[in-house]
């Protein structure tokens, strides 16, 4: 098992759309790490001229008119209709700070987490994307045959493929969620705010990002299994393409309640340890009033692992099986 | 080494196609392929020899009936002797992209066999020159090639062919021919299927006929040809008629064929010479017409509708 699993890893990394997968991968971090150092560069010279202006324009109007607009306002509030807003809400009139005009400062530990998760979909997609191309390549090839003339145990040759794929993904999760993390820390650290970053930070981020690695490996798994059970890389793409659109998309905004039961808000729930969801309630008022209203939701960090791992422990066990009963031609 | 080195009882398979409907491709096949030298596996198109070695290999599950590999009960021993079994089934399939040296590593990494053994066996294919080449740029020649190098990595005592010339040039069927027959002459077992009659006669020590999945005809090239026909003699005289009359006298069937006589049921084919000097007609060429496999095939498979 160990040695096919080699020899499948051997395989594996000398494909042409493996070495082109992980083009991209690259690609894409470079991409990513671009659009932060873009997004955290600070004003020029001239924008912060123009803010530093704003903002003085609206303290002297606040120092001029807020005492006479808030006594205009509590007598306005006065008037409001039941149930009406309380004072502060409605005749706030806080002092301008300089902050509030121009950029904000990109915090290190606020966005992190986002460039983590966003990291974790296009690994997971590459993943899917290689380990069915990894098997469906073999059956259409019809290499796969001539294979098992040499190995015809089937379940070792089907658990040392996902072995394979799985322990293959994981250094280059690894590697490139790395990259990530470490080029947007230094990127931050140069242009933004990386003052409140603790060794709860990191833990927190390494957190996220493990779970990442974890998930990236799954994808190249079941990529594997719809590879096989396909026999073709663009059925596989395809019906996850159709899952995507059609349940991901048309079917969880027709029917929101069924979102805890689809792979997406499992993913990010994992991933992120817990995620929230939207779904609309719509109710009838006392006064015969009828409202809807979006409500948020949470899904637990336990919800999506065991989702995860039962979709996983199902989908490894049906391509075993079908793998080991099907003819192979 | 048991002297049989495969054997089946009773083999079925039966496939359903995509409409539903059942088809019988091999239906109770008993085969029994002596170990060491070559034996053709023969029938038409259809006639289940591709299933039957996929069969063998535990490529297809059978629906019934059993199988050995060198005494072991396969599939379910398959394991045990699959190192000692080298297989191409139909079109070599490996994979385009890689070369083909990366393609026998892979296969030789797989079974434990060093990677000195990969340049050995492309040099015994005459592929040590094009192994760094990509699979798909080969012709369909070096493609048979690789693949019996691959099965050459095993260093097999039972080697199946299926279809191994389909496609091939005179040249590279001829090579594919002179392959199987060497290693016949080394004590391997070689199991070649082919529709290609004269092919397999050439080659074959002993052949194992099918039709409609069942065994028709099976022993040695000797054995089924004369089984199946009796022996004729062409024969070229003066005097047709006289020559006719005489040998119908004798008991033996005599019909034209051009410029000669075709006479069968001759015991010996000095027969009609002996014959023919009595009444003093002198008989100018005398050819044994030896039955050959193709007609015994047909008479075989005729009988059967195929």
């Amino acid at each position: 098992m160990i040695r096919l699993t080699k020899v499948e890893l051997r395989r594996l990394t000398a494909r042409r759309l493996t070495i082109v997968g992980l083009a991209g991968l690259f690609v894409i971090t470079v991409m990513l790490l671009t659009a932060t150092w873009f997004n955290a560069r600070p004003l020029s010279t001239v924008e912060q001229q123009r803010a530093q202006q704003q903002f003085e324009l609206a303290h002297k109007d606040w120092v001029d008119n807020a005492a006479v607009n808030r006594q205009q306002c509590e007598a306005d509030w006065k008037t409001q209709p039941d149930p009406k807003p309380t004072l502060e809400d409605m005749c706030a009139y806080p002092e301008p700070k300089l902050e509030d005009f121009g950029k904000p400062k990109t915090v290190f530990a606020e966005i992190m987490p986002d460039l983590l998760q966003g990291s974790s979909y296009f690994l997971a997609f590459a993943a899917f994307l290689i380990g069915a191309s990894f098997i469906g390549a073999e059956f259409s090839s019809g290499a796969i045959g001539n294979w098992l003339t040499f190995e015809p145990r089937r379940l070792r040759v089907y658990g040392s493929k996902l072995l394979a794929a799985a322990t293959g993904f994981v250094p280059i999760a690894a590697v490139t969620l790395a990259i990530v993390l470490l080029g947007t820390f230094l990127i931050v650290d140069r242009l933004g705010d990386t003052a409140g970053v603790t060794g709860h930070t990191w833990g927190d981020l390494s957190a996220i990002g493990g779970r990442a690695v974890v998930t990236t490996a799954l994808a190249a798994v079941l990529g594997c299994v719809v590879g096989l059970l396909l026999r073709h890389t663009a059925a596989a793409i395809g019906v996850v393409m159709a899952y995507l659109v059609l349940a991901e998309g048309v079917f969880a905004a027709f029917l929101e309640k069924a979102q805890p039961w689809l792979v997406r808000v499992n993913f990010d729930a994992f991933v992120r340890h817990d995620a929230q969801y939207y779904v609309t309630e719509c109710k009838s008022g006392n006064d015969g009033s009828y409202g809807c209203e979006s409500v948020v939701k949470t899904l637990t960090f336990e919800h999506g692992a065991w989702y995860l791992a039962t979709l996983a422990v199902v989908m490894v066990l049906i391509g075993g099986w079908v793998f080991h009963r099907r003819d192979v031609n | 080494m048991s002297d049989v080195a495969i054997s089946t009882r009773g083999l079925r398979k039966t496939y359903r196609t995509r409409r539903g409907r059942k088809v019988v491709a091999v239906q109770g096949l008993d085969l029994d392929v002596p170990a060491g030298g070559v034996h053709g596996f023969l029938g038409p198109n259809g006639s289940g020899k591709t299933t039957s070695i996929r069969m063998l290999l535990g490529l297809v599950r059978s629906d019934a009936g059993t199988m050995t590999v060198f005494g072991k009960t396969v599939p379910a021993q398959l394991p045990e002797v699959v190192g000692r079994v080298g297989a191409i089934v139909e079109s070599p399939k490996f994979f385009p992209a890689f070369t083909g040296r990366k393609n026998l590593e892979l296969l030789a990494e797989a079974i434990g066999a060093p990677r000195t053994r990969v340049g050995e066996v492309l040099d015994q294919t005459s592929l040590g020159e094009r192994g760094n080449d990509r699979f798909r740029s080969y012709s369909l020649g070096m493609k048979q090639r690789l693949a019996i190098a691959a099965t050459l990595l095993k260093d097999p005592d039972l080697l199946i062919f299926d279809e191994p010339t389909n496609g091939l040039d005179p040249a590279g069927i001829r090579e594919i021919r002179e392959t199987m027959r060497g290693l016949g002459d080394r004590g391997k077992t070689v199991l070649v299927s082919s529709h290609i009659l004269a092919e397999v006669e050439q080659v074959a020590d002993t052949v194992s006929i099918i039709g409609h999945g069942r065994l028709l005809a099976s022993g040695t090239v000797a054995e089924v040809i004369g089984g199946g026909a009796a022996p004729t003699v062409k024969v070229a005289v003066a005097n047709h008629e006289a020559a006719t009359r005489i040998l119908t006298a004798a008991g033996m069937t005599v019909r034209a064929d051009g410029n000669y006589l075709l006479v069968e049921g001759a015991p010996e084919p000095a027969d009609v010479t002996r014959r023919l000097a009595h009444q003093e007609l002198y008989v100018s060429e005398l050819v044994p017409v030896r039955a050959d496999l193709e007609s015994v095939f047909l008479e075989l498979t005729e009988g059967e509708g195929l």
